[in-house]
Order: structure tokens, then C-alpha cells, then sequence
């Protein structure tokens, strides 16, 4: 078992778990926090595996996560806000 | 797992013990605090610091070339979106809270 695929499963557990926890409960902004943890968090796990795998294709997938949860998150932030 | 016994090996090792342990800690204590904003502090870390940690940790252990810049483009634009999403979030959850002008009258 290599250190990076060691530091993935702490990231999933340590990391993602509160992620997810904070995502599924409260007020909304709050769940939204935990949207934005845990796709911040799955970014670097998804790094760790990819050279876990020892494929560098596989870094298409972090890059594509991070730009869709950034405009996924923005639009969130849009819907929630409170009409006026 | 595989001791490291080049001194590289051993910064990289490091490193991605120090962005695991940064990005762990700082989800812990979002869980802990209960206001929006200080959960929000805590996020800033996880993109600001563990990121550009376990990017450097990668970037060493694997030299440089392409594997490396895709690397740290992807920390560069978990880095550069993470204080913008922040921004954004922390006014929504002002609009949230604050009262609706329009039915105080």
C-alpha cells in the first residue's frame, strides 16, 4: 500500500465524511458549504488516485471536477438566494 | 507501504501528510463551528493550503513534464475558484439572514 493511496483513504474518510455530513443537514447555505468541502476535498482524492492508477489521463477527471463544481456552485448561489 | 530514502521522496511524503492533515483538520472543525461564515473560514484551507500541498507532494514525486503541469493546473484553479466561491456563499448567506427590507414599511 503506497503513502498516496494512504492519504486518499484518510481524504475520504477524514475529509469527505464531515463533507457529507454537512452536506445532508441544516439550512440550506449550510449544505451548500458542505457541497463545496467535499467537491474541493474529492479534487484532491481524485489527484491521489490518479497516481495511485500511475495513469495521467486520469487527471482529466479532477480538472473537469473542479471546473464544473465551481460553476455548478455559482449557480447554487443564484437559486438560493432569497427573491425579493 | 514504502519507506522513502532519497531525500525528495522524503519532502513529497511530507508534504502530502501535511495537505491530508490540513484538508482533515480543517473539515473537522467546519463540523464543529455552526455559523456559515466560520464554516466558511475553515474552508479556505482545504483549497488555499492542502491543495497546493499535495500538488507540490505530486509535482516532486513525479518530476517535471506534463503529468506535473496538469498537476498544477489543477491546484491553481482549485486555489484561484475556492476564495470566489467563498465570497459568493458568504453573501448569499448574508441575503438569507438579513431582514427583507421591502416588509419592514
Amino acid at each position: 500500500m503506497t503513502s498516496w493511496l494512504i492519504g486518499a483513504v484518510v481524504l475520504m474518510v477524514g475529509g469527505l465524511g464531515p463533507a457529507l455530513w454537512l452536506g445532508s443537514r441544516g439550512e440550506p447555505v449550510h449544505r451548500l458549504v458542505g457541497l463545496e468541502l467535499g467537491s474541493s476535498v474529492t479534487v484532491l482524492i481524485l489527484l491521489l488516485l490518479s497516481q495511485v492508477a500511475g495513469q495521467s489521463q486520469f487527471l482529466v477527471v479532477p480538472l473537469v471536477l473542479a471546473l464544473l463544481s465551481f460553476a455548478g456552485t455559482l449557480v447554487f448561489t443564484r437559486l438560493l438566494a432569497p427573491r425579493r | 507501504m514504502t519507506v522513502p530514502t532519497t531525500a525528495p521522496g522524503f519532502v513529497s511524503e511530507l508534504l502530502l501528510g501535511a495537505g491530508v492533515l490540513v484538508a482533515v483538520a480543517s473539515s473537522v472543525a467546519a463540523l464543529l463551528v455552526r455559523s456559515p461564515y466560520d464554516r466558511l473560514h475553515f474552508l479556505t484551507p482545504v483549497t488555499s493550503l492542502a491543495g497546493p500541498l499535495v500538488g507540490a507532494s505530486l509535482a516532486i514525486e513525479n518530476g517535471w513534464g506534463t503529468t506535473t503541469g496538469q498537476i498544477l493546473f489543477v491546484v491553481l484553479l482549485l486555489a484561484v475558484t475556492g476564495p470566489v466561491l467563498g465570497a459568493a456563499t458568504g453573501r448569499l448567506a448574508r441575503r438569507s439572514t438579513e431582514p427583507d427590507p421591502g416588509r419592514s414599511r
